[in-house]
């Protein structure tokens, strides 16, 4: 298993424009890091391209943490290794 | 594939900011295939540059972005709606050598991730065997 929360960390960090140690676990990416949901749809997209997974699009909403996008990357890859 | 007539019925851009000028491969959702001919007679060349006519970057990304919503609304599938409207979210874009008269602009995109309301897409612009710019789009859409 890759290093998820690092590398999803750091395409966060790159997309919002932000320091990757302000992406912490629990920071609020709407409310704290000033992502919109293009973003959201960019991080989504993002993790497919690096994980060839395909995330369904009501999992957007669920795109508001670090904590809960690893989460949901996670979720993918073991259905696509299962 | 698509002459101007039906390009004109997709877009919701009309005269004088169409930026495409026939559509030649169209696979509705999944690719296009777009040619825009660059005349001297184009608007744009009166300022920019005067003596030097070269197209603007951000007209290139236009036409990309108007190839990409005849990409997603195509007739076929029922979907054509120009009362829609678009949003251009935002951009990735590298220009790698520079369009003037007489050049044939040939735009192709394909889907990155699409979903209901908004997208982002992979887009390449070319003249002859020569890349002018790719890179990446996204935009929202509001049905009208």
């Amino acid at each position: 298993m890759p290093d998820l929360e690092n590398e999803i960390r750091n395409m966060i960090a790159e997309i919002v424009e932000k320091d990757p140690s302000q992406v912490t676990l629990d920071a609020k990416f709407f409310e704290e890091l000033g992502m919109d949901s293009m973003m959201a749809l960019e991080i989504m997209a993002g993790m497919e391209k690096k994980y060839k997974i395909t995330i369904p699009e009501e999992k957007l909403t669920k795109l508001t943490t670090l904590r809960e996008t690893v989460a949901v990357a996670r979720e993918y890859l073991e259905k696509n290794n299962a | 594939m698509l002459n101007i007539e039906e390009i004109q019925k997709i877009l919701p851009q009309k005269f004088p900011f169409l930026m495409l000028d026939r559509v030649l491969e169209l696979e509705p959702g999944k690719k296009i295939i777009a040619l825009k001919n660059i005349s001297i007679n184009e608007g744009f060349f009166g300022g920019h540059f005067p003596g030097m006519p070269v197209m603007p970057g951000v007209l290139i990304i236009e036409a990309m972005a108007q190839a990409a919503i005849i990409m997603l609304c195509s007739p076929k599938e029922g979907l054509a709606d120009s009362k829609a409207a678009y949003y251009l979210a935002s951009v990735k874009m590298r220009f790698s050598h520079p369009l003037t008269a007489g050049d044939q602009l040939k735009i192709e995109v394909e889907p990155i991730k699409i979903i209901s309301g908004a997208g982002l897409v992979k887009a390449k612009a070319s003249a002859g065997d020569k890349e002018v710019a790719s890179g990446e789009l996204s935009f929202s859409r509001k049905n009208g």
